[in-house]
């Protein structure tokens, strides 16, 4: 009893002194934009310098990243399993720090392990290990570049992805449009078609390597599928009058697309697996460029049903749509972020063809790019970076970029020759 | 084309109400409401100009004239201090800051044992741990360790104001929030903060990120031991990976600008703070 009372005496003697170590409050809500410091060391091993020098280059695209150049390291990693000596790392101001170990097994096969260390906070901050083919070491490399990124972004990254764009070659006026594939960072490209037909506006299936694209086979243009890893295309539906601008559903099981018939284009959305047809609008309107809320339950598309081309979202079954976007000029091909907070745009004001973003309801309105004519926007499947078609002025070339949500970090990827119309690939399952 | 024309309308309607009715005693009303503004703006002015250009000599005045009134009441208190106080001399020097310290550091060196720690599973508790220390000890301990943790606070203050503890408690409670006297430091600590701070612009919810930290400092402005977020910022760490990232950058910040450039002689005031980072605004860069 005595021992509760001097106990209770005491707490209301502390709870009287506590005002005296008060402490300070800070609001701290300003803050200094800037890549991210990281040391990333040769893996052991030959292959493995290649590995480091893939992470770097993945993480340095980012823009988030600033990997400090290996000839500034002045800490000799002793070992894979042996914590570092962090102050070392301290001194060139890496703020993260990633050694790595590449061993060829017995059967042949690679196993590739990394570390991620805090070097301020003296701490693992992740560990991982693949074993794979040899030969599928870039896509390894881009694997601990997708879990560095997310470690510490807190988003998944997008480095081990594809891009099917299409690929320009030959003079302006016989231009051969072929549809290609690469990896995200411009590596093995490979032609899915052989010129022989005009191939637009692929789009990827966000849960398998599958295609949705319009094309000119035969002089009919028709929308098709094309399955990558098989080659094998099929026409979608047998429509007497042009389909176009397809787009996939969430869960792969559906695609919207554009179905022209005298002049006006309505949207009809088509399940596979039973290949029944569902008219979506009905108006004496162009509406085209429908694209899917992450969710499934509504659908963005554009109309120039208000007397411009203007931005509007519908549910997935047609009703209840309402105009989005109000600003000036016109806008067009939208596409819903896979992270659902934006819709990506082209924006047609004062003669320049602009990427920009909104939030779903219309407000926040953004532009992120600042080319001359920039159209076309899919979204990194991480919904953070975006790219696009860039035509350059008076129509010499066109380009692929990417650009950062925020509308930082805007640059060209690396593609053979003249490209256009990109689209992005879910994460390689 | 008929929306368009029926907006119009109403605007036009909507003028001429307005119209209708403005009276002259409303202009005066209107004029006078306007001088009170442009009066009270400029009083506030001048205040705020005072401390800031010279807020040692001004805030020693407001101690005065406040802690003339709050003496009343500690005139009662230091009885029940008096209680706590001898309890706290025994046991303060053995437990100093350092000690919560130590638990967190034993850790970095189990990453020895794991040789072919590969799994996602093994980092993530290693790293997870140093909060958890912190909360161990105190079930398993008795009642008598509660106390002492609880010393320690008070301890730790009163040995950095070893003669005038007891008064400078007195008036500072009078004080209230203390802000006057700390907005300088308030401020500084903020500015070399922010220098380093790399916010997680561009992800999503941005309310959700707000991360607060309670940190200690070093005489030297050197952060001491590790800083710890706060018990709401540790929970929702657990469970989503932004707010994990958005901690760690958070941590981060207050590691790469420290040592913190601070007033030597008023240690005791920003010894101890809460940190909290606020992305709201960044959102969108």
């Amino acid at each position: 009893m005595r021992r509760i009372v001097t106990l209770l005496a005491a707490l209301v003697g502390i709870a009287l002194a506590s005002p005296a170590s008060a402490t300070l409050q800070i609001d701290v809500n300003q803050g200094n934009l800037q890549p991210m410091p990281i040391a990333i060391t040769d893996f052991g091993g030959a292959p493995g310098q290649n590995v480091a020098s893939v992470v770097r280059a993945d993480l340095d695209r980012s823009g988030l990243f600033r990997p400090l150049d290996p000839k500034s390291f002045v800490d000799q990693i002793k070992g894979f399993n042996v914590p570092p000596n962090f102050a070392n790392w301290r001194v060139i101001n890496a703020q993260a720090l990633v050694t790595g170990q590449e061993t060829i097994q017995p059967d042949g096969r690679m196993k590739v392990a990394f570390r991620l260390w805090d070097v301020f906070g003296e701490q693992q901050m992740i560990a991982e290990e693949y074993t794979t083919t040899p030969e599928s070491w870039r896509r390894v490399a881009h694997l601990i570049a997708d879990a560095i990124y997310q470690r510490v972004t807190g988003e998944k990254g997008y480095f081990d992805t594809r891009i099917v764009f299409i690929s320009e070659s030959g003079p302006l006026l016989n231009r051969k449009k072929r549809l290609a594939i690469m990896d995200e960072d411009g590596f093995n490209p490979i032609y899915l078609t052989n010129g022989s037909y005009l191939v637009l506006t692929p789009r990827f299936n966000p849960t398998a390597q599958t295609i949705a694209y319009m094309s000119y086979i035969a002089g009919k243009p028709r929308v098709y599928v094309f399955d990558i890893d098989s080659g094998r295309q099929e026409m979608l539906g047998d429509f007497p009058n042009m389909t176009f601008s397809p787009r996939f559903s969430p869960d792969g099981n559906r695609v919207v697309m554009s179905l022209e018939q005298s002049g006006v284009s309505d949207i009809y959305s088509m399940d596979l697996r039973t290949r029944s047809t569902t008219r979506l609008t009905n108006d004496r309107a162009i509406d085209t460029s429908p694209s899917y809320s992450p969710d499934g339950r509504q659908i963005t598309f554009e109309s120039d049903r208000g007397g411009s081309q203007q931005i509007y979202v519908m549910n997935a079954d047609g009703s209840n749509s309402l105009r989005i976007s109000f600003g000036a000029g016109k806008n067009g091909t939208p596409v819903w972020s896979p992270r659902g907070d934006l819709i990506a745009l082209t924006k047609q004001d004062a003669g320049a063809f602009r990427i920009g973003v909104m939030r779903p309801d219309g407000s926040g309105e953004r532009i992120i790019s600042d080319g001359w004519e920039d159209e076309g926007p899919t979204w990194a499947p991480n919904g953070r970076v975006l790219m696009f078609s860039r035509t350059l002025r008076g129509g010499h070339g066109s380009q692929i970029w990417s650009v950062d949500v925020t509308g930082r970090n805007e640059q060209r990827v690396a593609t053979p020759g003249d490209a256009s119309d990109p689209a992005w690939s879910p994460l390689i399952q | 084309m008929s929306p368009s024309r029926s907006i119009i309308g109403n605007r036009i309607s909507l003028a001429s109400g307005a119209g209708d009715s403005r009276s002259p005693l409303g202009l005066v009303g209107a004029v006078l409401l306007h001088a009170a503004i442009i009066a009270a703006t400029l009083f506030s002015f001048e205040h705020r100009l005072d401390i800031a250009q010279e807020s040692p000599p001004v805030v020693p005045v407001d101690l005065v004239t406040i802690g003339a009134k709050t003496n009343i009441t500690p005139t009662v208190r230091p009885q029940r201090r008096v209680a706590a106080e001898p309890v706290v001399q025994p046991k303060p020097e053995p437990h100093l800051a350092p000690e919560p310290i130590v638990p967190p550091k034993p850790q970095p060196l189990e990453f020895h044992a794991p040789k072919i720690a590969m799994e996602k599973s093994e980092p993530a508790p290693q790293q997870e741990t140093p909060p958890q220390p912190a909360s161990k000890p105190q079930p398993k301990k008795s009642s008598a360790d509660n106390f002492q943790a609880l010393l320690n606070k008070l301890s730790t203050s009163s040995s950095s104001q070893p003669a005038n503890a007891r008064i400078a408690q007195q008036t500072r409670k009078g004080f209230g929030a203390q802000d006057a006297m700390t907005m300088d430091l308030r401020d500084s600590l903020k500015n070399q903060i922010e220098q380093c701070w790399n916010p997680p612009a561009g992800a999503p919810h941005p309310e959700q990120l707000v991360v607060f930290v309670d940190l200690r400092l070093n005489p030297d402005g050197s952060v001491a031991g590790k800083p710890q977020l706060a018990a709401q910022s540790l929970t929702a760490v657990a469970g989503n990976p932004f707010i994990r990232a958005a901690a760690d950058a958070a941590m981060r910040a207050i590691y790469v600008c420290a040592p913190y450039k601070l007033p030597a002689e008023r240690f005791s005031d920003w010894r101890d703070s809460t940190v909290e980072f606020d992305p709201r605004d960044l959102a969108g860069q």
